[in-house]
This record gives structure tokens, C-alpha cells and sequence, in this order.
């Protein structure tokens, strides 16, 4: 069993005659991986499946190699930041992520250190010494976030973790994740902004009624919908003309012109086949100013596979 | 490994300890260890208040009291001690069974010839001499009947303790405290949506039940043994201090002890249970009630039945038997104690019930998920 990855084989797990997620099987490397997927579609039920906070009915986790049955290792590595507020309501912020630390056999002081390191790193310190409970949804998302990292796991594990945050928070704590998958670690997270989800991750998974819809790159998973057209935005300078010229080619169903005819928007079957009639236009010697892929992104992504409302 | 494991539950303990003592969910377990406090500072207040009362109507000599005798008159009584500090008058008509019979015939005939009978002057007369309380009873001025009482007696109250202790501390305060303290442990963190923080830590779920169960242990034993000492204080303090010394001397702080011990092995032994009833079960009252039952018909139970219950080791701590009604079959029922076992069996099958309980405990803490949504 690989000693790198989250894994989980044939994982299904049911609330009496609910069901949470069926027959998941997933192999999720190191870097920023987002859960997608609309309200009850099992994104929490996998964050806590493999935090051990609710056991499979079926088939297995390993987490680097641990099972989530065993806390005591499995929790050395991992922090999970949750939906709910679990701090008691006579701590500080400081109390709150020092009372975790205590567990991992940390010297007063290295807790004390490790604490306040948690919470500079999630901007807290000025709020450190006030009760948790007169926190504000941000802020206690924050001190969440401070417990999460304050032990420095390998595997962080963050449900909705932007929510509540205002802009600037919202760029320092990306900022963390991104930090954090470029040391190899596992970023694993649920969000519902999937333009920030876009933008963060490394990977997807989109859920769907308790079932795995797609997962990998976000590429990777778009190249597999063959039955949507790929959509580019084209900036050029003599629209009408290079839209004739794509209409010859067979992969192009669709073309629609910008209102101040120095863009496209193309719809084609065979991207390879699209970038090589865009070289030959080129050649010709119109001026293309850029190509932006339009459906690449997880918004896209979510809409094709998923449908419906959002998550 | 195990230094690092003890030293989680001591830091699990720690935390808990603050939510065992101060929940709010639990501030009525302090009314149920100490109202046996209160009741016996009452009555200790009440005896108080009312001596002094009688010495303010003045004292009678000891050997005066003991001088007076059935059919003496209240002239002859009231000249030697003329400073009762109660007399009470009334009249009490009393009639015949032959009257009777003789009215209820002239009714039915019709007339009513049949004089009512004169009724009876009656007279209390109550005297106190510093330690003991006398009741005359006059009838038609003369001294029918005499009860002397002392106005503290240390027996009656240790019967009184002995019953309360057993009757109400050990089978209801300490009960349904320590169903407030340990099903609050796991229970109440699911109600606050709070147990995933633990959950969340590098703790094997034992370690965690270990620790909760130290928490609760140390805060019902401090509430309820701590209850016990003080109302055994609250019983002894209206007694004099050579009959409070003396008793002391001779059983006093043995019994105290084991009053105390019996309160906080009760904790010990209703803790576990209800510490894995808060596991297993959502709904306290369920077991409450079946854990109630069970420990009530305890006195009726075969032997080997009787072993498997909490009450029938504290029981046999007790140092002194419960004074129970003989005559009320409810309270025959519900309170006549077990067989009892020697002291070093009971704390010794007790102590073998909480591990067989905690054990059972530790299994179902290893299956518990994460599920509010279904709290």
C-alpha cells in the first residue's frame, strides 16, 4: 500500500438507509485537492472517513499508510479542520489550539510556541487571549484552521475552510495551502467557490449523490468529456475573416463573435486538431493575440458532470 | 508508550474536570449531594432554636422531672415545677360503647333522651432540663401519662443518617448524579457537537474514556464524598461535644470513613455504568430507569444476581443497617438490603463490576462515529 497517497478502496458507507458515499475508490497524491460536489453529496462523509470520525460499512482507507482506526498515528500526521466549533466555551484562542498540542506530548513550552505559531500563521495572535466564543464566524474558521496546522501534519484535511473569510484572510490562507502543497504535503479540501477552488487546486474530485463522478487534474478530467465540445476564447484582430476560416474545419461545431469583433468563442471536437488549424491561420499571417481555454475550470467541470445547482 | 498514554488521559482528565464541575447541565447534581447537609443542619437549627426557646421559659431540675408520677394532680406537679415551657389546654369528649349503642336506640324510636356525656379537661405540660424533654399528660387534672425524650439524641440521628444515606443518598443522589456527570461526558460533547475534537486527537479511544472517566470520578467523588462528610458533620454538629467526642472516639470516624468510601465507590461503580449507558444509548431516561429498577429489586435477586449490582457492595459498606418499615411492603420492596458481603469482598466485587462495565465501555467507544446530525 503506497505510503504517499490517501487512499480509498471500494469505500462505502451508509446512515442507516441513507446513503452517504458507494463504492469510492480513490488514490489521491500530494498537493491541493478539492472536493466538489453539490449539499449531501458525501464530501464531508470522505473527509470523515478518513479522519476516523465515522467508520466504512465496505472496503478500506489508508491514510500515508495509516488506517483511520488507529488515532493515535493517524492523527500525528493529520489535522482536520471541521464545519463545527468544537472549542469549549471558557477557552481563548490560545487555550484552544494549546489544549490540542498537550495530546502530542509537546514540553509546555514548545506548546506554548507551536500555539502561537499556528495562529500568527492564520493572523489571530491580536485576538489570542480572547474567549473563542466571542469570535466571529471568520475568526473562529480561523482558530479552526490555527488547530489544524498547529502539530505541522502532512495530511491537512479542511471542510469548507474559506468559508467566512474576507478577502484578504481568504489570500493569506490560500497563500498557506499553497505553501503547504509545495513541501509535498496533502492539502485536501471542500469548498463551495469553485472559482477559488479553480484557482487553488491541483486536482479534483466532483461527488455526486455519494458516487465519485470524475478525479485528477483538472485537464485531465475535461479531456475525458467527449461528448462536450472544448471551448477557447480567441483575441484577434480580424475576427470575422479567422471565423470563416475555422468554420472549414470539421472538429469546429461552434463559433460566436464577440461585440467588438475582435474576439471568438470556439466550440471543438478535436482540441490537438484545433491548435494545429490556429498555427496554420497564424502562418497565414493573421494576428492572434491569445487563446484562453473557457471550460477548463472546475465551474465547467461541475456543470457538465454534476448539472443542476451548485454545490 | 504507556508513560506517554497516562499522561493524555491526565491531560484529558484536566480539560474535562472544568465541564464535570461546572456544566450547566449539572449544577443540580450539587443540590442532590447536599441536601442530606441541608436536612441535617435543619433539624440541628431546629433543635437549636427550640432549646432555646425552653430555657428561656425557665429550667427544670433533672430530679424534679424525674419525680413526677402517673396520678399525681396538675396542682401538685405545677407547685413543685411551676415553669413548664409548654402547657396546653383542651377538652376531648369521649364516649362509651354502651352509650353509644343506647343513642343509636332512642334515634330509632325517635327520641333523643340520652344527656351528652360531660367532656374531659385535658393538659399538656411540657418541662425541660437542659438536656432532656418531658410530656405530661393530664386527664381531669391527673397525670396519666410521661414521656421523657432527650432533646438530642445522637441514636436517632445516626439511624436517621444511616436511613437517608442508604435510602436516598446511595440509591437516588448519588444515582442520579452520576447519571448527570458520566452520560454528560460523551452525551453532552455530542449534543454540543464538540466530541470530534477528541476524536480529532492522537489519542487511542481508550486513553480518551480513560480520561473522561478519571475526570468524572474525581468530580463526583469530590461533590458526593464531600457531600457525605458534610452532612455526617451537619448530623453531629447540634451535639454536645462530649457526646459527639465520645461516639467519635469509639465508631464515629470509622463510620465516617466508611460512609465516605461507600459514596465514593458508588460513584466509582454507578460512573462506569453510566458512562457506557451514555456510550450505547442516546436517550438517558431508558437506562435510568432499567439501571433503577435493577438496583431497587435488588434485595429480591438470586445470590448471583445480587452480585451483579452496584447497590448490594455499598449496601454491605454501610456501617450501620437502614432503618426500613417492616410493616410497609413498598418500603420492603424497594429498600430491604441485599445479602451482604464482608467490606474487602464488596470493594473488591465492585471494583471487579466497574472493570467488567469500563471494559464493555472501552469496546463501545472504539465504534462510536461522529454523527450529530442524527443527535
Amino acid at each position: 500500500m503506497s505510503t504517499n497517497e490517501i487512499i480509498f478502496e471500494d469505500v462505502s458507507k451508509f446512515y442507516g438507509e441513507v446513503l452517504g458515499v458507494n463504492k469510492v475508490t480513490l488514490h489521491i497524491p500530494p498537493g491541493i485537492t478539492s472536493l466538489v460536489g453539490p449539499n449531501g453529496s458525501g464530501k464531508t462523509t470522505l473527509m470523515n472517513l478518513m479522519t476516523g470520525l465515522i467508520l466504512p460499512d465496505r472496503g478500506s482507507i489508508s491514510v500515508l499508510g495509516l488506517s483511520p482506526r488507529d488515532p493515535e498515528h493517524l492523527m500525528r500526521i493529520t489535522g482536520y479542520a471541521t464545519q463545527f466549533d468544537s472549542a469549549p466555551r471558557w477557552a481563548t484562542g490560545l487555550e484552544f489550539v494549546s489544549t490540542g498540542l498537550t495530546l502530542y506530548g509537546y514540553s509546555a513550552a514548545e506548546v506554548r510556541e507551536r500555539a502561537w505559531r499556528a495562529l500568527e500563521l492564520v493572523g489571530l495572535t491580536d485576538a489570542a487571549d480572547r474567549k473563542v466564543a466571542a469570535y466571529s464566524k471568520g475568526m473562529r474558521q480561523r482558530a479552526r484552521l490555527a488547530q489544524a496546522i498547529a502539530h505541522d501534519p502532512q495530511v491537512l484535511v479542511l471542510d469548507e475552510p474559506l468559508n467566512g473569510l474576507d478577502p484578504l484572510v481568504r489570500a493569506d490562507t490560500i497563500a498557506l495551502f499553497r505553501h503547504y502543497a509545495a513541501q509535498g504535503r496533502h492539502v485536501l479540501l471542500s469548498s463551495h467557490v469553485l472559482q477559488e477552488v479553480d484557482l487553488i487546486s491541483d486536482q479534483v474530485i466532483l461527488i455526486a449523490n455519494g458516487m465519485i463522478v470524475a478525479e485528477g487534474e483538472i485537464r485531465d478530467v475535461r479531456d475525458e468529456i467527449s461528448d462536450r465540445p472544448s471551448q477557447f476564447i480567441l483575441r484577434c484582430r480580424d475576427a470575422s475573416r479567422i471565423a470563416s476560416l475555422l468554420f472549414n474545419e470539421d472538429h469546429v461545431t461552434e463559433i460566436r463573435m464577440n461585440d467588438d469583433h475582435l474576439g471568438l468563442l470556439v466550440m471543438t471536437r478535436n482540441r490537438e486538431e484545433f491548435s494545429r488549424a490556429l498555427t496554420r491561420i497564424a502562418v497565414a499571417g493573421y494576428v492572434i493575440d491569445g487563446v484562453i481555454p473557457a471550460d477548463e475550470n472546475v465551474d465547467a467541470l461541475y456543470e457538465y458532470l454534476i448539472g443542476g445547482g451548485r454545490a | 508508550m504507556t508513560q506517554a498514554r497516562i499522561r493524555q488521559a491526565w491531560a484529558i482528565a484536566r480539560v474535562e474536570l472544568r465541564r464535570a464541575f461546572f456544566s450547566r447541565r449539572g449544577l443540580w447534581v450539587y443540590l442532590l449531594a447536599l441536601l442530606p447537609c441541608v436536612m441535617f443542619l435543619g433539624h440541628g437549627i431546629e433543635i437549636r432554636i427550640r432549646e432555646k426557646h425552653w430555657m428561656q421559659n425557665g429550667l427544670t431540675p433533672a430530679q424534679v422531672v424525674d419525680s413526677m408520677a402517673q396520678g399525681e394532680t396538675v396542682d401538685a406537679v405545677l407547685r413543685r415545677a411551676p415553669n413548664p415551657v409548654n402547657d396546653r389546654n383542651w377538652q376531648e369528649r369521649r364516649e362509651d360503647p354502651d352509650d353509644r349503642q343506647d343513642k343509636d336506640r332512642d334515634k330509632d324510636k325517635g327520641k333523643d333522651k340520652t344527656p351528652a356525656p360531660k367532656p374531659d379537661e385535658m393538659r399538656a405540660l411540657t418541662y425541660f432540663d437542659g438536656h432532656r424533654i418531658a410530656y405530661l399528660h393530664f386527664t381531669n387534672g391527673v397525670l396519666d401519662r410521661k414521656h421523657v425524650n432527650l432533646s438530642r439524641n445522637l441514636e436517632d440521628d445516626r439511624r436517621a443518617f444511616a436511613g437517608i444515606f442508604q435510602v436516598f443518598y446511595l440509591r437516588l443522589a448519588i444515582f442520579f448524579g452520576c447519571l448527570g456527570i458520566f452520560m454528560n461526558l460523551f452525551r453532552g460533547e455530542m449534543l454540543d457537537k464538540t466530541l470530534h475534537f477528541w476524536f480529532l486527537a492522537p489519542v487511542r479511544r481508550e486513553v480518551l474514556l480513560a480520561g473522561k472517566y478519571l475526570a468524572g470520578i474525581v468530580a463526583a467523588a469530590v461533590i458526593f464524598g464531600g457531600g457525605a462528610l458534610l452532612a455526617y458533620g451537619a448530623m453531629l454538629w447540634p451535639h454536645s461535644g462530649v457526646d459527639a467526642q465520645m461516639f467519635l472516639q469509639t465508631a464515629g470516624w470509622s463510620h465516617a470513613f466508611w460512609y465516605t468510601t461507600a459514596a465514593v465507590l458508588g460513584c466509582l461503580g454507578y460512573g462506569s455504568v453510566f458512562l457506557a449507558a451514555g456510550l450505547l444509548l442516546r436517550n438517558p431516561i431508558i437506562p435510568a430507569a432499567v439501571i433503577l429498577v435493577w438496583e431497587s429489586i435488588n434485595g429480591f435477586l438470586p445470590a448471583v444476581l445480587q452480585q451483579m449490582s452496584v447497590l448490594y457492595y455499598l449496601q454491605s459498606l454501610c456501617p450501620e443497617t437502614a432503618p426500613i418499615d417492616e410493616n410497609s411492603a413498598l418500603a420492603r420492596l424497594l429498600f430491604a438490603p441485599a445479602a451482604s458481603a464482608s467490606k474487602g469482598l464488596a470493594i473488591l466485587g465492585l471494583l471487579a463490576v466497574t472493570a467488567l462495565v469500563l471494559w464493555a465501555a472501552s469496546r463501545a467507544v472504539r465504534r462510536i462515529e461522529i454523527n450529530y446530525g442524527a443527535e
